[in-house]
Order: structure tokens, then sequence, then C-alpha cells
């Protein structure tokens, strides 16, 4: 490790380490612009210099270019670099437009914080200033080129990093332009990170244009709850409510950046609609009442006539509250998950996550193959294509089994190959990398498992040779890690998945498994819903049947994820009770008996367990309530501060529930009623043993280090099945930002999400007599379903897939669960 | 065309074409170079053409287009073979006429012959010519003696006989250390050794490795690039296959400049050539050797000349340099091990190996060895592209070849090195033209443009030219360069115009010395040079123009002052008529003056007074 000497301080940093972050470790912050350590060095704003004074180089150099070594004695403050730095600042200001008034990033620039430390005050300059014309490019971020200072930064995130080709730098000279060959929205769902990099205010955020500025925000550490990787964000608000938010750096989730998600996807919690006030019936009572009636009715009714039903994007503190909760009211229904072959798959996640196969996001960059199983990272798990692109981009290479018309943003080989041959395209694809005695060491399940993979079925003889090559591949890596979806691979695979990953542990330096899952916090609800037989399906065979008479339903929606509507519907009408708490204005909260309004997770300190089991916390940012520019419709400055009755907002579920369990069986003293978090690990061993979660600043791990489970238990499905002829197999999908269920409160993002549009492979769509870009109708039992159809070559035959996009009715398609006769689609194109 | 299987081939071939020239009893050679072309020369080539085969003696005589012969001021230059006549301003009506006298007959045109400016006498040979005659062409040789677009051509002249040594024994050490031997230095304008180039790339791990020619020759003036590629690009291509085979490359790329069409043209051509004949592609002349080559066309930006934006250019990326600290020896083009070397230093190569590193280094200086060619335009008689060692004086190569200054004026300076450069004064006119001379008068080498100025140029105004070519050509990466470089050209033209402030000298040396010292790349670092060394020799102009508002040399316009000399003028009145700006005033047959205000100073009553009375103050 190189020690070297900055400013009479010696420091020893590692290999590789740039002198400008070797000053930081230190405390010296070297003026930069384009220099930034997610994106590397490039040396083009000249403001990072520095004297070097001994050592290999010597004089005047660009610390941001050079790596830390042995022996260097360096000095930021010496007058050659500083009176260099200021000319170098003269030179910045010279065609900024100095409108930092009206400028949103004014305040937190970094050109306005360089101007003052570079010592830059006098103009000595009275030329006319270079100016360009603004893009329009989207929705979500605003262009204002002429206060660029040329950093490059845009378009090495643009291009290199994310790998998105239609933000470029056009021209040459002064004239340099960073933008699009013509206005548009920017192509890129990780346009958002331009507004977080720009060191000054060409990409600000634009939905908070012109809101508030950014010292009056109340900002805190939060997390993006819209898929299960768990990135970091800074939430802002402002008035009581959520303005904008930024990324937060995460070293083992998502690094420097987030997705327009992520980003954008808070404007739910300001949702015109929210219900905010307690209701019993169609009428607003305050919070005392309501919850006095509620407990009064559940207490009238038996023990086992409760049913509790949450989901994976409720926190960790209302699962918790609402097991404890379902123990009390002495209810054998606790239910998490609507589809009991996704419950099945999370349990099988959470037993096979362990210190041996669990990776993180960073562990993706640093891996030399990535083997995706029934994975979509664009459309479920957006950074995480972000980080398999770096992994590309430093060698690694990336096979992805899916029948889905895939995207990534870097190179890879598609094997589109139906679910059902995961199992065995898996198999064929790693079996050469084991031997019988490496396998024994894991065991006789292992050894059974290893002669099953080698016993299966030969592929057909395409997939067969596009398998040849790769093989090779598999073999000679070195860092495996297999991406495993959750949503249409078959359990099977979700569980083999985690063999394999085992297994290669045991041949390679390092190996793992990253399973996408469908919640921000399924893992957190699998934990707590695992010992339990009950699944969503049997609650409501038992409401049917009369043996519920209660639903506690606490921020979860039925309605959005079950097929058949129509039986819940009926089924809910037969409750005695239907208790609901959320934050959100969801068919379900319409239709409760009794609703009591929730805290969204910027108004409440709150926990999630990502993908990987790693626990992480959001902080409270701001106090509940309506927000005041909706109160004092848009006003400014606002001259109407509140509606409604003081102490009637919104409360923390885990509150809620906490108190109505203590109402129910009377037992205020056992715990406290500050902290959900006795309570919790009263439910959840594992848990327990982080009840202080003040954790590490990356969340804390919570998975075991040797999972106790079973591995190698699963059967392999080796036999695929035949289609039924002249039927298309449905395949609903995530959709990028218009699936996901917060997302679809969300305003900004709406305003974004394109139209839903279903894929036919070019084979069957000949077979139907359909084309690209036609508009197909498929009937229903009440009526039609309309949809503008892509035809593709790059996805398995024999499906029609379906986006579970909020602007279609897909569940209605749930009669055709077994095959779509071809003859029911029908072409409505004019 | 047959292929090339074994070194022997191609010596067999070589003998077939001389057996197949035999009857050929003489040569007319036209020049194609840039100069001749635009002159009309191609139509000379058709004219001889359609003339030779009206006449049916096309076994006896031949006609081929060469590339430029240099003497680009006398074009279109057209010599017969074997007596080498040279016929200066040949237009398309007179080739009858030669092809009569002195292609089918023994005569001479005598009035397109050269004539001597001091002698007055005629000169028949081309090399008796005092512009080839103190010249020491080698590699710039076979140019105007080849025809530009046949490899046979090439082959029979001894072409490719380099290639044939080096793949007859010479392990890849040998040539590297030939060539290391030969004391030869980049000639695009670094000066970097080139054996010890390839060297490091030869050691540089990687599997595949990359030569690269740099054809992207930008620099206003400087045009000896294109001669050689247009002209002899076998030339250019064998020293390319000889590094590739001494580095180990396997691949191959000439970055061509966007605004050389034939260039390109003809590069494809012989890439095509000599691929059919198997010295390009797999087991080059039948040995192990594989090399393929590519012509990749820039689009015209002046900063794809640097080698590290060459390379982001070649693999598509924005033309844009890159810090030094990486040698692109180890990662250069798709970060893996490339040697780029400029066209005069490719072309340098087969020669080195023909004659020997030794022969090479006898030529030149101490440091600087070899010959170096220039392209010498601006204020100077003998325009076009010259050859001379390292170390020719600079007065030579002005007064000698260039045969001065037109219309007796004083010499004031030569500005070299391209836009980057600097001006060379009167006072060093017998500097020994090398890269360290050049170096320590504040200039620089370049790739070898040298534009000759008069007492009629303002420096300031030459500064200011440069310094506008350099900031349209700024990449716009780095800071200094982009708006620095830029602000240096806004304080020039005030000064131009007159609205400099005193104190705005110091401003600009002190810009000079900020951007020379941390711009990113060798363009940003030396783009104040156009300053930097006006300021150096004529600061009494900058003093003028700032101090005085003042242009010593009358080419600012806004500082001159147009004044109506009272004891010539006669109140004629045809240059008040004449004014476009009614600035003229006065009655007839009075003395007329000028109202200063509304001068524009356009200069039309100068041209226009007929006694010579308004001059310029």
């Amino acid at each position: 490790m190189p020690r070297l000497t900055i400013d009479d301080i010696e420091i020893e940093v590692p290999h590789g380490t740039k002198v400008i972050d070797a000053a930081e470790r230190l405390g010296i912050m070297i003026p930069r612009f384009c220099y930034h350590r997610g994106l590397g060095s490039v040396g083009a704003c000249r403001m990072c210099a520095v004297k070097f004074l001994q050592g290999p180089f010597k004089g005047l150099q660009m610390s941001c270019m050079i790596d830390a070594q042995d022996g260097m004695v360096i000095s930021t403050t010496d007058a050659e670099a500083l009176d260099f730095r200021r000319h170098v600042i003269e030179w910045l200001m010279l065609n900024h437009p100095h409108d930092c008034p009206v400028c949103d990033e004014g305040g937190h620039c970094l050109l306005q914080d360089m101007t003052v430390s570079g010592g830059h005050g006098m103009r000595r300059f009275s030329g006319e200033k270079r100016t360009y014309r603004d893009q329009y490019l989207g929705e979500l971020v605003q262009h204002e080129m002429n206060r660029c200072i040329h950093c490059y930064r845009c378009v090495r995130f643009y291009r290199e990093f994310a790998g998105y080709r239609d933000l470029g730098a056009l021209q040459i000279a002064q004239k340099v332009y960073f933008g699009r060959l013509a206005d548009g929205p920017l192509e890129s769902p990780f346009a958002g990170n331009l507004v977080d990099l720009c060191p000054t205010g060409v990409y600000t955020d634009k939905p908070a244009r012109f809101r508030a500025r950014r010292w009056d925000l109340e900002r805190g550490p939060s997390l993006c709850i819209h898929c299960s990787l768990g990135c970091n964000t800074v939430a802002g608000a402002r008035y009581r409510e959520v303005l904008r938010q930024e990324a937060r750096l995460n070293e083992e989730v998502n690094g420097y950046f987030i997705c327009d998600l992520g980003r954008y996807g808070f404007a739910y919690a300001g949702h015109p609609e929210r219900p905010r006030s307690p209701r019993i019936g169609s009428q607003a009572v305050g919070w005392q009442e309501a919850v006095a009636v509620a407990c009064d009715r559940l207490a009238r009714l038996g023990p086992r006539s409760i049913a509790c039903l949450s989901s994976a994007r409720a926190s960790v503190e209302t699962l918790g509250t609402l097991k404890y909760l379902s123990k009390r009211v002495g209810s054998d229904h606790f239910v998490c998950f609507y589809d009991a072959a996704v419950k099945f798959k999370m349990g099988e996640i959470v037993s096979k996550l362990d210190g041996r196969t669990a990776v993180s996001l960073r562990d993706i960059e640093k891996a030399d193959l990535l083997i995706g199983v029934g994975a979509d990272p664009i459309n479920a798990a957006p950074m995480l294509a972000l980080a398999m692109r770096q992994a590309q981009r430093a060698g690694a290479k990336v096979v992805m089994m899916d029948p889905r018309p895939l995207f990534l943003p870097c190179d890879f080989e598609h094997l589109s190959v139906s679910p059902e041959l995961f199992d065995v395209c898996l198999s064929a694809l790693v079996k050469s990398t084991f031997d019988r005695e490496r396998v024994g060491k894991h065991g006789e399940a292992a050894v059974t498992l290893y002669d099953r993979m080698l016993s299966c079925d030969p592929l057909d003889a395409s997939v067969q040779a596009r398998l040849e090559p790769l093989i090779a591949v598999v073999e000679g890596c070195r860092r495996p890690i297999i991406i495993c979806g959750s949503d249409i691979a078959p359990a099977s695979s979700v569980s083999f998945a985690a063999d394999v990953a085992l297994l290669m542990g045991e041949v390679k330096d390092q190996s793992g498994v990253f399973y996408v899952l469908p919640g921000a916090n399924a893992y957190g609800a699998a934990l707590f819903d695992a010992a339990n037989g009950s699944s969503f399906e049997s609650v409501v065979q038992e409401i049917e049947d009369g043996a519920i008479k209660a639903l506690i339903v606490a921020e979860s929606d039925p309605f959005r994820y079950v097929a058949d509507r129509d039986r819940l519907q009926r089924a809910l009408n037969k409750l005695e009770l239907l208790l609901v708490l959320d934050y959100l204005p969801s068919e379900t909260v319409r239709k409760a008996h009794i609703f009591l309004p929730t805290r969204a997770i910027f108004e409440t300190r709150s926990s999630f367990i990502n993908q990987e089991g790693r626990l992480q916390v959001a902080e409270k940012i701001h106090s509940p309530g309506t927000p005041i520019w909706q109160v004092s419709n848009k006003g400014h400055p606002p001259r109407l501060y509140g509606t409604g009755i003081c102490g009637g907002e919104p409360r923390a579920a885990w509150r809620v529930l906490q108190q109505i369990a203590h109402t129910l069986v009377h037992s205020q003293n056992e715990i406290s009623e500050n902290d959900p978090w006795p309570v919790i690990g009263g439910e959840c061993a594992v848990l327990a043993r982080h009840h202080q979660h003040n954790g590490p600043l990356h969340g804390l791990r919570i998975i075991p280090q040797t999972s106790t489970a079973a591995f190698f238990d699963g059967d392999l499905d080796l036999q695929p099945k035949q289609p039924m002829d002249g039927h298309l197999t449905l395949l609903p999908v995530v959709s990028t930002f218009a699936t996901e269920e917060l997302a679809s409160y969300s305003e900004i993002i709406q305003r974004v999400i394109g139209s839903p549009c279903a894929y036919l492979h070019s084979d069957d769509a000949e077979r139907c007599g359909l084309l690209d870009c036609d508009r197909i109708r498929i009937a229903v039992d009440d009526g039609f379903l309309e949809i503008d159809l892509t035809v593709s070559d790059k996805m398995a035959r024999g499906f029609l897939i379906l986006p579970r996009h909020s602007r279609f009715e897909w569940q209605k398609l749930h009669c055709f669960a077994q095959g779509l006769p071809v003859e029911k689609i029908g072409n409505c194109t004019p | 065309m047959k292929r090339l299987n074994s070194i022997e081939d191609l010596e067999v071939l070589r003998q077939q074409i001389l057996e197949q020239r035999k009857s050929i009893r003489k040569r007319v050679r036209i020049c194609g170079g840039p100069g001749c072309h635009s002159g009309g020369g191609e139509r000379l080539i058709e004219a001889f053409q359609k003339l030779l085969d009206e006449k049916g003696v096309g076994h006896e005589y031949m006609v081929t287009q060469t590339g430029c012969h240099g003497f680009c001021a006398r074009g279109p230059i057209v010599v017969i073979e074997p007596a080498n006549i040279f016929y200066e301003r040949v237009k398309v009506e007179r080739v009858p006429e030669i092809f009569e006298r002195s292609v089918l007959g023994d005569d001479l045109v005598d009035d397109l012959l050269f004539v001597s400016e001091e002698t007055g006498e005629k000169i028949v040979r081309e090399k008796d010519i005092p512009f080839y005659a103190h010249q020491e062409r080698i590699i710039f040789n076979d140019t105007g003696l080849t025809w530009s677009t046949e490899i046979d051509d090439y082959i029979a002249r001894g072409g490719y006989s380099a290639l044939a040594k080096v793949l007859s024994g010479m392990k890849p050490e040998e040539v590297i250390e030939e060539v290391k031997i030969s004391g030869l230095r980049g000639r695009g304008g670094g000066g970097f050794p080139t054996g010890v180039k390839w060297e490091s790339c030869r050691k540089a791990h990687g599997e595949m490795k990359y030569v690269i020619c740099n054809a992207d020759e930008g620099d206003p003036g400087a045009y000896m690039d294109r001669a050689l590629l247009e002209g002899t690009p076998h030339q250019v291509i064998e020293g390319m296959i000889i590094g590739a085979y001494a580095i180990g490359a396997r691949e191959g790329y000439l970055y061509c400049r966007y605004e050389y069409p034939l260039a390109v043209k003809h590069a494809n051509r012989a890439l095509d050539q000599a691929r059919e004949y198997g010295l390009l592609g797999d087991n080059i002349l039948g040995t192990e050797f594989c090399l393929d080559m590519f012509v990749n066309r820039g689009a015209g930006a002046f900063i794809c000349g640097e080698s590290t934006a060459l390379m982001a250019s070649l693999e598509g990326k924005l033309g844009e340099p890159r810090g030094k600290h990486i040698h692109t020896v180890e990662k250069g083009l798709w970060n893996r091990p490339s040697n780029l070397n400029n066209v005069e230093s490719w072309a340098s190569v087969p020669l080195i190996v023909n004659q020997g590193g030794q022969w090479f280094a006898s030529i030149g200086t101490e440091r600087s060895k070899g010959t170096k060619i220039f392209s010498v335009v601006g204020k100077i008689n003998n325009t076009g592209l010259v050859e001379v060692a390292m170390g020719t004086p600079l007065r030579k190569i002005v007064y000698d070849i260039g045969g001065g200054i037109p219309g007796g004026k004083r010499f004031k300076a030569v500005q070299t090195g391209g836009p980057s450069g600097g001006c060379v004064p009167e006072e060093l006119i017998d500097l020994a033209v090398d890269f360290e001379q050049l170096k320590k008068a504040g200039s620089m080498m370049g790739s070898g443009g040298m534009i000759v100025m008069d007492e009629d140029t303002c420096m300031v105004d030459v500064a200011r030219y440069f310094l506008n070519f350099l900031v349209q050509e700024s990449c716009g990466k780095c800071v200094p360069c982009r708006v620095g470089v830029k602000r240096m050209h806004e304080i020039v033209s005030n000064m131009c115009e007159g609205k400099a402030e005193p104190g705005d000298i110091e401003h600009l040396e002190e810009l000079c010395d900020t951007i020379q010292e941390a711009a990113l790349c060798g363009l940003g670092k030396s783009a104040p040079n156009p300053v930097a060394s006006t300021l150096r020799y004529f600061r009494d102009e900058y003093d003028a123009h700032v101090l005085e508002k003042r242009c010593p040399a009358k080419v600012c316009k806004p500082l001159l002052t147009y004044e109506i000399d009272t004891e010539k003028c006669t109140g004629c009145g045809l240059c008040r008529l004449r004014c476009p700006e009614g600035a003229i005033i006065g009655a007839k047959k009075e003395c007329h003056c000028i109202d200063e205000e509304l001068c524009v100073r356009c200069g039309i009553c100068i041209e226009n007074c007929k006694f010579g009375a308004i001059y310029i103050e």
C-alpha cells in the first residue's frame, strides 16, 4: 500500500487510489468538476490541479489522473496550484449565465462553491457569452445548456456507464453541446441521475422545479420501495410533501445512482385523493372512535374468524405488529402473498440465502459470468441492469434464459426458452463444471441432484448449439452469479438456482445467487409468513364458507393482484368486518367498513429487507398531513396551513395495530408504545437479534452464515409440458414503471410510462394472421380487451406476453390460465 | 493478378514486369499532386493518353500519373523520360505539340522550359533546376516517379523488397534495432524515437496489437502526408507491414483526413492490390506472418490528428484526447497495445531497412537524423514540397530552394510547426533546422509546415489568425484550451481592432503560462505558441498596437488612418466619387480630405487615385 504525504500529513491508501481520493480521506477536498468516483477520471475540467513536490511526478498535475504512489509529497495549497485553479474557475465563469437566483441548483451548486473557494471575484471579461438553445428532454429532467461548464459527467454516465446512446456530446470547441440529436424524452430509465451528477444546473429535477430551495428542504435518508433492491435515497420535503429525491451512496447496494422510478415514484405519498382521515363506512370520524369501534367489532368475533392480510410493500414494523396482532386475536391466518406459488418460492429463497449464496449488487459488478434465469432486470429491478452492465464492461459474459424479448443496456446472450426449460438449460450449462467427488462433499442429496442433472433430456438442436460455446465460458469463469427471478421462474428453478450457486462455490473463487423478489419487503414478508400453511386462496375460501368473518388488511390491496376480482368482491361482501389500514386511495380502501389512515415511508421511521436479506432503515422525513400546496391551492406563499381535526392525521400502522392488540387483550404494560421492535423481535427470531438496528450505514445483512435449510431438496422440472394445440400460453409480466403499485399512484411516473404492449413471436403472429403494430382484441367473459401488439423473433414461441400494466386489465384474463385459444384473438386495426 | 506465395515470387514478378516494359522507349510523367491536379493535370493525362491511342504507339510510349513532384508553384508539371525534360505550367492545348516534338521526336518545346531567375538561362533537365538540385530527396523521391495507382510500377522500382528482406530472415528485434540505429524520430511533430516506440509496443502485453498510420494532416498549409499517401501509398503501406511485423501486430489502420478523398481512394486501391498479391492478409509472401489493414476516413476534426483522439475516433467515440499518463503503446486502440506513426515516418521505414540504419543516421544532425519534408508556402517564390537533410540552414530553404521572397520584399519570419508552432524571425535565418534548434527558437518541427512571411505581415494579425484556427478546432474537452485560448483570441482581436488596453499584453502572458502548464493534450499545451513566440520576437509590434494604436505593417485596418497628401492632390474628385461611405470631402480643383469617422479603410480611394496622393499613416 503506497504511503504519501499530502499537505504535510502522511497517509497510506490502497493501490489504485487516485491522489484526489487520498486527499479526501484526509478530509482535504480538492476542488473538482469532472471527477466523480462513480465515473472515474477524465481530466477535462483541470480544476483539481495540485503541486507535486516529490516522487515520480513533478510540478502541477491533475490529482484525479494520478494514482497515489509511494513517496509522493503533494501540496494542495501551493501558490502555483491556487493561482492555476483561480484561472480555471475564472474561465468557467466566463460563459456562465449567472442566473443563480432562478436556478434550482442554487445552494448546492458545485460551481458556486468552487467560484468562492477558488477565489474568483472580479470579472476581467467583456465579450459575449456563448449561448445555446435548450432541449425538451422529457417530463423528468430540465435542460439549461447555458449553465454548462463541460465536465462531461452527463455523457460519461449516460453513454459509458448506463449504456444508452440518445444523449451525447455534439460539436467541438466552444460549441460543445450536451444533448440529443432532436428534442424528445430521454430514453434511459436512469436519466434522473444526470440531475445528481451535473455539478451545476444544466440538468435539474423537472417535477421539483421552482418548488423549493434546497436549503429549505427537510432532508433525510430514505429508501426506494418500488422494487426489491432497496436502493438508498435522500428524500427532501417541504410543506408536508416530498418534492424530490436524490441517490444516496451505498457502496453495497446502489452505489452512487438510482433509477428514475426510485427518484420520481414518491408522489403516491402526496396523492390528492390519499385518504387522510379515519372512517367508519363513509363517515369520517376521529381516531379514538374509529379504533374503539374496530376493537369492539373484532372483540365480538370468535378467535378463529379473523384473518390478517398484508403485503410485500409493508415495512418490517407493520408486518411484525400485524403478526403480533393476529396471534393475539387467535387468528390462524396471517398472509402476505396473494399467490400461493409466490409464497412457496419466497419460502425457498429465504431459506436458501445465506453467507455462502447471497450476493449484493456490488458483487454483480465484480462477477465474470452472469446467468439470468427468468429475470428481466430493466423491467423488474432497473438498477440490477446497471450493475450487470458494469460487469459486462469489465469483461463479464451475460447469459439470459427468458421467454421474453429482453432488453439490457449491455451485450448479452439470450436463450429465449420457456420457463419449463430453465432447469434443463441451467443443468446443461453447468453440469460439466462439477464432478461427483466435489458434489459429494455436500451430501447424498447433492449427488442425487447431480445425477438428475446428468440425466436431463437433451434440448432441441438449435438451443444446444447456442449452449455449446457458453458451456466453455461457464467452465472457464471464476466468479459466476446466477440472477433468478421469482415471477415467471418456476419454483423448481428458484430452488435449483441456489443449489447450483452453492455447488459453484465449491469449484469457483466466488459464486452466488441474486434473486429478484416481488416487492420491497418481500424478504421481510416471507420471514413472518414462513411457518404458516395459510394462503390468500384459503382465506378467500374460508370467507366464502363463512368461517372467516373479519379481515384486517394492512397496507395491501388484493384487488390489484388477485386475478378473479369478482370472486374477491363477493367474498369481501360476505365479511362482517373489513378493517383496512393504508396510505393509498386503493380499491380495497374504498370497500373498507372501517378505514384507518397510515403513514407512508417518508412520515415514519420504517425498515425494509431487500432481496439479499439486507435490513435497511428509512428515517422520518416530514410530519404527516395534507401538503400545504394542495390545501392552499398551489398558491405562493402558502397562506392556509391545514384542514381537518388537529391530531387526526395518519399514524404509523404499527402504532395503530399495537393499540388495537392491546385494547383487545388488555395488556398495555407489556411493551413500549414508542418502539415496535420488542414486538417484532418476539414474532421473528432472526430480527430479535437486530433489535438495536441503528446498524451500519450500508444496512445489515440478517441472513445466516450457513443456512440450516436443506439444499438440493427440490425436484427438477426436466420434462417440459407440451403446449396445447391451437393455444398460446399467457405470460403476464412486469413492465418498467407501469406495474408497480406505488408508482401507479404517482402522478409523475404516470406521465412518463408508455402505453401497454403485448408481445408475440413472429411465427405465432403469422399463424394468427397478425402483424407488428396491430391492435389486437382478446375476447374475455364480459367483452374485449384491446392492446397493441409487437411482433418479435427474440422471444419464445407459443407465448402471448402481456404487461401487468396499470392501464391494462390483465386480471380479466385469469380464465385463460391454461392457455388462450388463438381464435380468441382478433385484430381491430382499422 | 497472381498471389505471391513466396519471397522468391516477388522477385520473379519484378523481372516479369521489367520484361514487359522493355519495349517502352519513353515515359511521360505527369504530376498528379494536389497543386498540379487543381491546375488541370488530370486533363493532360487524358490528352496524352488519347494521342497515344490514336497513333497506336502505346507499346513504345507510356503515360503515367505520378504523385507530387513538389514544385507546386510551377504546376502542372510534365517530365519526359529518359531525357528528364521538365515542362512547367503546361496547358492542355500544348499537349499535341509536346507529344509531337518531345515524345515522338527528340526536340524541345522551348517556352515551356524552366527559366532561371538569376541567370535567365533555360534549364532542360528536372534535376538541374535549383529547386531540386539543393534538395536531398530520399523519402519523397519516388512520389514524383511512380505511377501512384499501380502496384506493378512500385514493384518494378524495387518496391516491397524491404519487406522481402525482413521476411527472409530478419527477426522482429533486428528490425527494431535497425530502426533504432537509424535514429528516426516521429515525423508527426512529437519527434519521439520511432525504434523505442516500436520496442515498447512489442514488449507490451496483449494478444492483439495494432499499427496505425496517422494521415490526419490538418495543419494549414501542410500537405506532405497527403502527397505521400496519394503518390506512393505502397511505400507507406510497406513501412506499416514491416512495423507490424516488428511489433507483432495483426491489424492496421490508416486514419486519413476527411478532406483527402484522393488519398483515401489511392490508399484503398493500394490495400486491395497488396491483398491480391498476398502482401497483406494471411501468410504474407508464404510466411507465417498475417496482417490486414483498413482505411478509416476521419470526420474533419483537427484534434483527431492527436494520437489518443485519433484512436478514440477510430473506436467510434468522440474524438477527444485523453491524458498521456497511459501510454498508447500499452493501452491504445480498444485498450490494446497500439503503435501509431505519421505517414512520413512509415514511408521512411522501407528505405531504412533496405539501405541500413547506419546510412540513414549518416544524414542529418547529431540528434535529428535523416531528412524532413517541408511544405514551403506563403510569401515565397517556389511554393511547394521540399525535402532536405535535418540541419539544413533556414536560409538555404528560403532562398536557394524557395527562390526568395516575391517582389523583392524583405523576409520577416517563417512560421513553422503548424498553427500551434511558432515564428522564427529574420535574425535567425541561419538557424540549422532540426528538432532541437526549432524548439530552442521557441517554435517546433510539427509536421513540417513552413509559412514564409514578408515585411507586409503584421505579427499580431498572424497570431490572431492562428488563434482563430485553434479556437475553432479545439475539441472542447479541457477548459484551458476551450476557454483560455478563446480568451486569448479575444484579447488579440481587440489589439487588432484598436480596443486593447494597457495591461493586455501582461494578461496574454499570464494566459500563455497557465494554458501551457495544464492543458490536457499536446495541442492544448502548445496552443498559446503563436502568441508566445511572436511576443518573444516582435513585442514592439504588440506595444505599437496596444499603446500607440498603430499597426506597423499596415495590416490591421481599424488602426490605419487614410490621409491625402496636400501636395499631390489635384482635386480631381475621383476618390470622392468612388468612396462608398462618402467619407471624402473637398471642392473641385481643391485639395480633398478624408473624414476619419466615416472612413471604413476599404482602400478604394488609394486604388483610384491617379496621383498617388492618398497614403496610409
